[in-house]
């Protein structure tokens, strides 16, 4: 009795310790050349010289390590999109932010303690590179999930482009292009290869993992013939919603739960329509329409393709977390508008509140690890980086106003947030804010607010480290669209251990590893980064000087016009005379 | 140009040309109250076919006209866009050519009727009251107004055509009937006795505004090319974005916009000098320099004139003449305005008095 005690004990310490494992890829950033579309071979970012880069899998408890070497030509960062990195904020990942970018040839392990569960993915965040394919779902299983199914998929969705994301950028941020028109991709995909199949068993139930890893697509998701619930967004398992269909932002993820029809006479097509409200014009060669294949049998043919309207779907009011959490009174909001104009710099960026997102020559985080005192101080991190300094335990509000023409999905890193309210227009403030939900609301980490439209949503500042928020359309990104919330720097400096290693980075980089955003000391921001700002709207200098010399040129020529004009009879008097006199001195000397 | 109910240029044109052929029937009128001064009956007749030629060199003209402009227009609207940068730049140019050419041409108006009594005489010779009661003098004095009211009438359409492209067709009618009424009223004046000052200001005043459009019209000529190129390199769907070439512009102005709605001070502005709230090195530069040609051709003529004038007076005066202390002052009046030399003209003074049509005729010397 004892003995099976002691063996029953030591089981369960074994499964204890399993289930809290340290879980190691290795991940070799490499150039591979691959053509996941079928219709065009280029250069993209692979993995071990593998693409697409495989799936991350890991269980909540477990510790992730990524040991990165960086083999392609240009510096790269990795971030685990959709973790919360509590004190773990170094290894977040956007360049700049919490880290120098890993020098070309250098490595870079990135040790994440896991401690949620749920359907994320994994991406570059230095520039553009997770649009030349470094990204891969991240898939984080609970012990025991909330939900019951049989298998799982995952549906990966992502646009995609045949030039090299920093052509694509060079066109999209040009005085040529200044209507902001984002670079339109050339086609859709899933998993990044060419057709995916899907094996349903009748009978069976699955769960489908959907994830949009584009940059720009919006993806409408249905499959013919089946209706499905949604069960998890970004982490938050959700009571089941059923749906037939349901749109998808870029970096949003969603779970369902389907049932496999009980018959195998027929296959049937998963869909992920891109919506071209996205894009600035529709080429004709464009397939908005991605498709993958239900497979029940091998020699089934394909169900007819059903064509049905798209249902309205709003993620606030339509879905409802198991684990319920009310809203908590805020104690700080902040209202950001979004917006696109032509700067000064004759590029069309976009702004926060007027000012535009350009990185500091210090990462972010390293300023505020290196500040003292001072780390409180917005001053020190540059206007340009747009630091909003949150106290610890703020219970912080931000409603966005999307003051543009387009829709875009925002996204906070470090945190789920609570999606509070909607609402149309622009929200001034002189009115209180209509909340639309605030008890048990949807918690995410990605908003997708319509063009014209404001959302407000609610976290805890209770996670130490700096978070940046942004679009999550690369292209906007680039274009300024981000702000940083430095959270409790205080509390930063005591929770958080920076490896040595990634100061010695930056040095290898030729980036000054600490100082606040110009690497100065103290306060002095010369040489900061400094981004454009508006346009004039009068005259320059040059401008005024030209109008003079115009308004002369006239007046001189009217002059001249009515010279000519006049008599010109007194004229020709004085000539002959002088004639008359110059003949006669003549004769007189002959 | 100007606003969309009235065309300033074709204002212009309409105006001169019918200033032009007024100025010739009432040249003839006066000729005729000259040569037959008693018999009113048949003056009447010969009047009525001078009036006769006129109105049908003016109606065939009007039917021509009409005809060519809307031929014209729709042939231009099917083959290009009329909004087209380049055409519009382009017929720009020719607007400007043409509007600066008609405003240094109605300088010389005064020179016209003088020209037109030139004309006249060689094409009737010494008359006499029996001569002109001939069949075939009747009849030259229909052909002559009908030809040269027929002919200024398509010197009309001409310029019309080049200028209509950057007008509006419902801009049209209005500044042609508000011309050809100042045109005719100009000429009765000229009938009746102007004073001569006042017209002379009247044209110069006249001309100077016709080049400040011309030079406004440079500008938005080379505007229309430049946006026109902007808008390839930029791959916008038309001309109409409101986005400019950054790299050679020269002032932007968030207000004041000639394309604007409710700006109607800017669009006053554009009208008369081509005032646009966007300006580049091209507009500004061409702007000036059509200024500094035209001053240019402007003194050189001048010049060459007096030059001419000078050569001519020694020329016609003898030698006792001159080393004589006085110098003709009509003489020179003559040379001045580029007058035929009075033995050439007809002499309408039977009595050596100045007839009172306001003119000046170079009495005969000898």
């Amino acid at each position: 009795m004892l003995f099976t005690t002691k063996v029953l004990a030591a089981f369960a310490l074994t499964s204890a310790v399993a289930q809290a494992a340290i879980v190691t890829y290795n991940w070799n950033i490499t150039y591979v050349m691959a053509n996941p579309d079928g219709l065009f071979e280029r250069r993209v970012i692979g993995v071990n010289g593998v693409f697409p880069p495989p799936p991350i899998e890991v269980t909540v408890n477990d510790t992730l390590v990524i040991n990165v070497i960086n083999q392609i030509d240009q510096p790269t960062s990795l971030h685990c999109h959709g973790l919360f990195q509590t004190g773990n904020n170094q290894m977040d990942g956007p360049s700049m932010v919490t880290q120098c970018p890993i020098p070309p040839g250098a490595n870079f392990t990135y040790t994440i303690p896991i401690e949620q569960h749920g359907t994320y993915w994994i991406h570059g965040h230095h520039q553009g590179q997770y649009v030349d394919g470094l990204r891969a779902p991240l898939i984080i299983h609970n012990i025991n999930e909330t939900y019951q199914y049989d298998a799982e998929y995952t549906i990966a969705f992502a646009d995609w482009y045949h030039d090299q994301h920093s052509v694509l950028l060079d066109q999209y941020l040009s005085i040529f292009n200044p209507s902001g028109a984002e670079p339109i991709p050339k086609s859709g995909l899933i998993n990044q290869i060419p057709s995916a199949t899907f094996n349903f068993v009748p009978g069976k139930t699955y769960r489908l993992r959907i994830i949009n890893m584009s940059a720009l697509a919006m993806f409408w998701f249905h499959i013919d013939g089946h209706e499905f619930e949604i069960i998890e967004v970004e982490g938050t398992d959700v009571e089941k919603y059923s749906t037939t269909a349901f749109h998808i932002s870029a970096a949003q993820r969603y779970s369902v739960l389907v049932t496999a029809r009980n018959d195998t006479s027929y296959n049937y097509v998963i869909h992920g329509d891109m919506d071209p409200m996205m894009f600035d014009s529709v080429p004709d060669d464009l397939v908005l329409n991605v498709t993958g294949t239900i497979v029940y049998n091998e020699a089934s043919p394909l169900a007819p393709i059903e064509t049905s309207d798209w249902p309205d779907f709003d993620d606030g009011s339509a879905l409802v977390p198991v684990v319920a959490q009310d809203v908590t009174p805020q104690t700080v909001s902040y209202t950001l508008d979004a917006a696109f104009s032509i700067l000064n710099d004759y590029i069309n960026k976009a702004t926060f509140n007027d000012i535009t997102y350009v990185m500091p020559k210090v990462p972010t985080l390293h300023t505020v690890m290196s500040m003292g005192n001072l780390s409180s101080n917005p001053e020190v991190y540059g206007k340009f980086t747009h630091p909003y300094i949150l106290n610890y335990n703020d219970e912080v509000e931000i409603i966005i106003n999307n003051a543009d023409a387009g829709n875009h999905p925002f996204h906070l890193h470090g945190h789920v947030f609570q999606v509070v309210g909607r609402g149309d227009g622009y929200y001034d403030g002189s009115t209180p804010y209509t909340y639309y939900n605030t008890t048990n609301p949807l918690r995410r980490d990605m908003i997708y607010v319509p063009s014209l439209t404001n959302a407000a949503i609610r976290f805890k500042a209770n996670n130490p480290g700096v978070w940046f928020f942004h679009c999550h359309i690369e292209w906007h990104l680039q274009a300024g669209l981000a702000v940083t919330f430095i959270e409790a720097p205080d509390v930063m400096q005591k929770v958080l251990t920076i490896d040595p290693s990634h100061y010695e980075q930056c040095e290898a980089l030729g980036i000054p590893a600490k100082g606040n955003a110009a690497g100065n000391e103290g306060l002095d921001m010369t040489g900061a980064n400094v981004g454009p700002t508006d346009l004039p709207t009068g005259f320059t200098a040059k401008g005024i000087v030209a109008l003079v010399f115009t308004i002369i040129a006239a007046i001189l020529g009217l002059i001249v016009v009515v010279w000519y004009a006049g008599d010109d009879t007194k004229a020709i008097e004085e000539q002959v005379k002088k004639i008359k006199a110059k003949r006669a001195l003549e004769g007189d000397a002959q | 140009m100007g606003s969309d109910y009235f065309s300033v240029p074709i204002f212009f044109i309409i105006f001169r040309e019918t200033t032009e052929a007024a100025v010739i029937v009432s040249v003839l009128l006066t000729f005729l109250r000259q040569v037959i001064p008693e018999d009113h009956a048949m003056r009447r007749r010969l009047a009525r076919q001078v009036w006769g030629g006129t109105a049908l060199g003016l109606a065939i003209s009007l039917a021509i006209g009409a005809a060519f402009i809307v031929v014209w227009n729709k042939y231009a609207n099917n083959l290009w866009a009329t909004s087209e940068g380049i055409w519009v730049g382009c017929f720009s140019f020719v607007a400007v050519i043409m509007i600066t050419v008609m405003g240094l041409a109605m300088l010389r108006t005064a020179q016209i009727q003088e020209k037109w009594k030139v004309k006249l005489s060689k094409a009737m010779g010494q008359e006499t009251e029996r001569g002109l009661g001939s069949s075939s003098r009747q009849y030259a004095l229909f052909a002559l107004p009908l030809v040269t009211v027929l002919r200024e009438g398509l010197e009309a359409i001409v310029f019309i055509g080049g200028v209509t492209f950057t007008e509006s067709a419902k801009a049209i009618p209005a500044a042609v009937i508000v011309g050809f009424l100042c045109g005719l009223l100009i000429g009765y004046i000229l009938y009746r006795g102007g004073n001569r000052m006042n017209l002379h200001r009247f044209f110069t005043a006249s001309t100077c505004l016709l080049l400040l459009l011309a030079a406004g019209l440079v500008a938005k000529g080379v505007a229309a090319f430049e946006t026109y190129a902007w808008t390839k390199a930029t791959h916008a769907q038309s001309d109409d974005s409101g986005s400019y070439d950054p790299r050679i512009n020269v002032w932007a102005l968030a207000c004041c916009d000639p394309n604007a709605n409710n700006q109607g001070f800017a669009q006053l502005m554009n009208a008369l000098f081509g005032w646009s709230n966007v300006a580049s090195i091209g507009t500004v530069v061409c702007y000036i320099v059509y200024w500094f040609i035209v001053m240019g051709a402007l003194i050189y003529m001048k010049l060459k004139r007096r030059r001419i004038a000078v050569k001519e007076y020694f020329d016609k005066t003898t030698e006792e003449d001159m080393y004589s202390e006085d110098i003709k002052g009509d003489d020179l009046k003559e040379e001045a305005n580029d007058t035929p030399s009075s033995t050439s003209v007809i002499d309408l003074s039977r009595d050596g008095v100045v007839v009172g049509d306001g003119i000046q005729v170079a009495k005969a010397n000898h």
